[in-house]
């Protein structure tokens, strides 16, 4: 059962407990497919962090077995993926989760609201 | 290319990995190695974080095998609890023992008592009386028993 204090409006938040190489892969691929070196450098342009080879096949593994992205065909030795409009779903679940914690954070922490 | 030393180091990582992931991954997780070499990440780094991969990989492709074992181990568990129960439950081995604990060195008040002189004194050595294998587990010439 969906809990809309928990889960957001969006519907559950099936990410909470995917790891944030997951969070971050799905967000890269928000705009469009990548193979994996692409997704690595992606994420590190805009998260600063660079994920290991070994932690990105299993995320993108955990990620195809839930139905929240999928392989297109191989180009050459690459092997590019998308996400699926389920994982656009559970992403936006996720970001508007962690946007009320960061909103009661900064209000807590006396940084008023973004 | 990175150096053949660094690639080896690599490629002996990715064979920890399934089989089947290294025939849909294996050429592009090489690739994606040498690039990330390539780039200034050591290749150490580059391994090990395949070694844990791997590990993760075959913790999580071997349900099948981990849910035999559980299932083996909850067969061995019940059946041990359903053979010791049956021997709890039955009388024979039940009345043994207490017949077995009267004698040892927590005697009862009732054990205390002095020995019935129709049994012949304390009757240590009669077999009857033991609670070992074989030891009937009632007197049956006397009514009192």
């Amino acid at each position: 059962m969906a809990d809309p204090k928990r889960d957001g409006i969006g519907g559950p938040d099936v990410l909470r407990r995917a790891g944030d190489a997951s969070v971050l892969i799905l967000t890269s691929l928000a705009d469009g497919s990548k193979h994996g070196y692409a997704l690595i450098q992606d994420i590190k342009g805009f998260a600063g962090l660079q994920l290991g080879p070994g932690t990105l096949y299993g995320a993108l593994d955990r990620l195809e077995r839930m139905g929240l992205i999928e392989a297109l065909p191989a180009e050459d030795r690459r092997q590019p993926y998308r996400i699926t409009a389920a994982g656009a779903v559970a992403l936006r679940a996720h970001l508007d989760s962690i946007e009320r914690v960061t909103s009661v954070g900064r209000l807590r922490l006396g940084l008023g609201e973004i | 290319m990175p150096g053949s030393r660094s690639m080896r180091l690599v490629e002996s990582a990715l064979r920890c990995y399934p089989r089947r992931w290294r025939s849909r991954h294996g050429d592009e997780a090489a690739e994606i190695a040498s690039l990330l070499i390539r780039g200034g990440t050591p290749a150490r780094s580059v391994a090990w974080s395949y070694l844990m991969g791997a590990a993760r990989t075959r913790l999580v492709t071997g349900p099948r095998r981990r849910l035999g074992a559980a299932a083996g181990a909850l067969l061995l568990a019940a059946g041990s609890l359903g053979v010791s129960l049956a021997l709890l439950s039955s009388p024979a081995p039940a009345n043994a023992a207490n017949v077995t604990h009267s004698r040892t060195a927590h005697p009862r008040p009732a054990d205390l008592r002095p020995a019935d002189p129709r049994h012949g004194g304390s009757r240590p050595a009669d077999p009857r009386y033991e609670g070992g294998r074989g030891a009937p587990h009632r007197c049956d010439r006397h009514d009192h028993c």
